[in-house]
């Protein structure tokens, strides 16, 4: 399967009459923009809103980051979850660089839901600081769920899908910059050289904890609850074929954008061929039942040793309760003699004292740590709120409270704020991207 | 200037040797034995020695804290050091006592030096900036410098670094750093694989502390005759949530009267927890809190009676330490009331 994405670095975004993109400068035609937004009738209000790195702003509730990308044959960008069903991961994909379309709730937030901080001591908790933002500030008439601390968020969450596509049409007719090629030949076609160098799988444990439809991860429009782990071609995760989820607390959450950039797919490709053979990507989950986790575990191990696999990178998307799906994946993998590595986050209370992991085990002896879910974060005011400040604290995001004996409310009278970690926009960033690790003092 | 004040015991302090280890102790103004060197390296005035013997310490703690406490109370210091304790069993045991109480009551930072072996890293370094010191006397030197080296950037306000880096044994307090080289995970994450694969040396970033396991409790004798509790992390409460138990990281808890009641109402609990899908919960809180079944079995007597309460908190997000916490409260309205089982309920 071979993938080409060709790469359109943004520079600067601009509102103007026609949606374009010149030499750097991505012009969005904002009537059309939003039309296209609009095109639910479950969207009431919105707008769209340019933010770059060091302005002094504040976004919250964030729920959504994409990718601004077109499929060069007119495949759908999201297939099953927005679209036909058609295979992603081939052919040629042109992206928007450098930028995400971000999707921010006008008043409502929720569990999942997180924040930004564009400038200041904030940024530097989420990748989303540094990337040119297109902000899509909406509200629904989802009143189902206003009063929900866990929200689907379905009809902004499939807004900022329907312009994503439409912001990455404009190049679809351009030549790219640059272009990145993706490519593996099938398993059993691979020459002497590839197969005598380490095999290596990676595994991904997706959000699916939610019984209930709506929440979870969606693989070509899937419901990961509903998954045996099963064996995907990393250029299918890099083109699309999996969306995020509305559940998981934020800081430990994969947007979309992430799965579309996944850094540590890139990685292994990098090192495919001199170090490594990357065999390819074992889609698993994080259900809840304990049943389904052992047989989730069981099932990766024996799809990775079925492939021959002599090592593995074994990444989660969440923690607390999907912690056991982690170790037990971990600990299946080393069970049947493949080499495992884990890619995690932790939680060890806002003193640090508390255990990292819920459960532990002597065989996850090999664990790269991404953040701490629970750090106190306390930050000063900022000059313009977008969104609603008063969603950190009214509507149970994950880091955030309505108050507390001793902290106070998460939000404060001045506008300055005080919560964990765990509500900073897919901050732990576990897909790769962290620079954070965790120390014992 | 600021100042400190060093602990030694009857040896460093030349009060003697083994025959003067009972020494009852003693806080000395100006400097003995190695409080001259702390004071030398020091960006603060060491005030004060105190001096006691180790065995005093090791045989009559309480008098000698409280001593030592008392002794301490009108004097202004803004840090506390000890030792260092080397491989001393006694000395070590002594300088983790002291520090322990000097933190704990006049909330300043205190600071000792041990050799790995001493048994008082083992019993202090959760409680106490241990430094990791040398065998014998002749690191002395050495170990002061480390501990004063510490101590100067904790008094200027400096960055402490993790305990690896400064040189002290881990108190097993983890927090999120970033990391100098800015290194992404996935290039971490891809090379402790490799090395792995090669069979070569590589440094988990998330050692695997030791398990605390709690030992299954023994079956109840008789349940006919046994009053049953309900404790659940589950997140069940009246529909008010009066105890404003929070959805996630939860530090409070409850505890709500099913006196007369048959089964739970929907819609007179429900849950409040964040962390499942609440639908079933909320319809049927029983699922959860299962107050009808053991109605039934108090009928059919199979059991003595259900406990007069049900005890809620919420377990997503929770820490360990506050859950440990929160069991320990719970545990003395069980104890008080005569409750002979708990059944945990989860999710």
């Amino acid at each position: 399967m071979k993938l080409e994405i060709g790469n359109f670095p943004v520079k600067d975004i601009v509102f103007g009459a026609k949606t374009c993109y010149s030499d750097g400068l991505l012009t969005i035609n904002k009537q059309e923009a939003l039309a296209v937004v609009k095109e639910d009738e479950h969207i009431t209000e919105a707008d769209l809103e340019i933010v770059m790195p060091g302005d002094q702003v504040r976004l919250v509730p964030v729920k959504e980051a994409i990718e601004p990308r077109v499929k060069l044959d007119g495949s759908p960008l999201f297939p099953g979850a927005a679209g036909d069903l058609v295979r992603a991961g081939s052919g040629r994909t042109h992206a928007l660089k450098g930028c995400s379309v971000l999707v921010v709730g006008k008043h409502w937030g929720g569990f999942q839901d997180g924040l930004i901080d564009m400038a200041g001591e904030g940024a530097k908790y989420t990748y989303y600081s540094q990337l040119k933002n297109i902000v899509l500030v909406a509200d629904t008439d989802e009143e189902f769920e206003q009063q929900e601390q866990q929200k689907k968020n379905h009809a902004l969450r499939w807004a900022g899908m329907r312009l994503a596509e439409y912001l990455g049409r404009c190049v679809k007719d351009l030549e790219p910059e640059q272009v990145e090629i993706y490519q593996l030949p099938g398993i059993t076609r691979r020459d002497k050289a590839l197969k005598n160098l380490p095999q290596v799988v990676l595994v991904l444990q997706a959000q699916s904890q939610m019984e209930e439809p709506g929440y979870n991860d969606l693989f070509y429009g899937w419901d990961c609850n509903h998954l045996l782990p099963t064996l995907v071609h990393p250029n299918e995760i890099l083109d699309g074929a999996i969306i995020s989820g509305s559940f998981m607390p934020c800081s430990s959450k994969w947007s979309t954008y992430d799965f579309q950039n996944f850094p540590t797919i890139k990685r292994l490709y990098q090192e495919h061929g001199k170090s490594l053979n990357f065999l390819g990507v074992i889609l698993s989950n994080l259900n809840v039942a304990l049943e389904q986790k052992q047989r989730s575990a069981l099932v990766t191990a024996a799809l990775a040793q079925t492939l021959g696999a002599d090592g593995a990178i074994v990444a989660e998307e969440g923690y607390g309760n999907p912690d056991a799906d982690f170790i037990a994946c971990i600990v299946a993998l080393e069970d049947a003699g493949i080499m495992t590595v884990g890619l995690t986050n932790e939680c060890t209370g806002r003193d640090g004292a508390s255990q990292p992991l819920v459960t532990l085990d002597p065989k996850a002896d090999a664990i790269v740590s991404c953040g701490n879910v629970s750090e106190l974060i306390e930050l000063p005011p900022m000059e313009r709120v977008i969104g609603e400040l008063q969603s950190l604290a009214r509507d149970g995001l994950s880091g955030g409270w309505a108050d507390d004996e001793i902290l106070g409310p998460s939000v404060r009278k001045d506008g300055s704020i005080i919560m964990e970690n765990n509500a900073m926009f897919c901050g732990d960033q576990v897909v790769g991207w962290s620079p954070k690790t965790v120390k014992e003092y | 200037m600021k100042k400190a004040i060093v602990y030694l015991n009857q040896f460093f302090g030349q009060i003697g040797g083994e025959d003067k280890a009972d020494f009852a102790p003693v806080l000395k103004e100006g400097l003995v034995g190695p409080a001259q060197e702390f004071n030398r390296r020091l960006e603060a005035e060491v005030t004060h020695t105190v001096i006691c013997g180790d065995n005093y310490m090791g045989s009559r703690e309480e008098e000698a804290v409280q001593q030592i406490l008392d002794a301490l109370a009108d004097k202004e210091f803004d840090i506390f050091l000890a030792g260092p304790a080397f491989q001393a069993g006694r000395y070590g045991n002594a300088c983790g006592v002291i520090c322990k109480a000097v933190k704990q009551r006049f909330k300043v930072p205190v600071l000792t030096s041990m050799h790995v072996e001493n048994p008082g890293v083992e019993m202090f370094s959760k409680d106490i900036v241990i430094f990791k010191g040398g065998r014998s006397a002749a690191a002395m030197r050495k170990n002061i410098k480390a501990m004063a080296t510490y101590a100067n950037k904790l008094l200027s306000g400096q960055e402490l670094f993790d305990a690896q880096t400064e040189g002290y044994f881990g108190r097993g307090i983890r927090h999120q750093v970033w990391r100098p080289d800015q290194k992404p995970a996935a290039d971490r994450a891809v090379e402790m694989l490799l090395k792995k694969l090669k069979g070569e040396a590589f440094v988990s970033e998330l050692p695997i502390p030791e398990l605390e396991k709690v030992a299954i409790a023994p079956p109840v004798t008789d349940l006919s005759q046994a009053t049953i509790a309900f404790a659940t992390s589950g997140g069940i409460v009246p529909k008010e949530n009066p105890d404003r138990i929070q959805s996630a990281s939860a530090t409070r808890w409850g505890r709500y009267s099913i006196k007369g009641l048959e089964r739970l109402a929907g819609g007179e609990y429900k849950t409040i927890h964040a962390g499942y899908d609440p639908t079933a919960v909320d319809a049927d809180p029983n699922v959860c809190v299962p107050v009808d079944a053991l109605r039934a079995y108090e009928r059919e007597g199979k059991i003595g009676k259900l406990h007069e309460y049900f005890y809620s908190t919420v377990g997503t997000g929770t820490t360990q330490a506050e859950a440990a916490r929160m069991g320990q409260e719970m545990i003395e309205y069980f104890q008080n009331e005569g409750v002979d089982a708990v059944v945990l309920l989860s999710t």
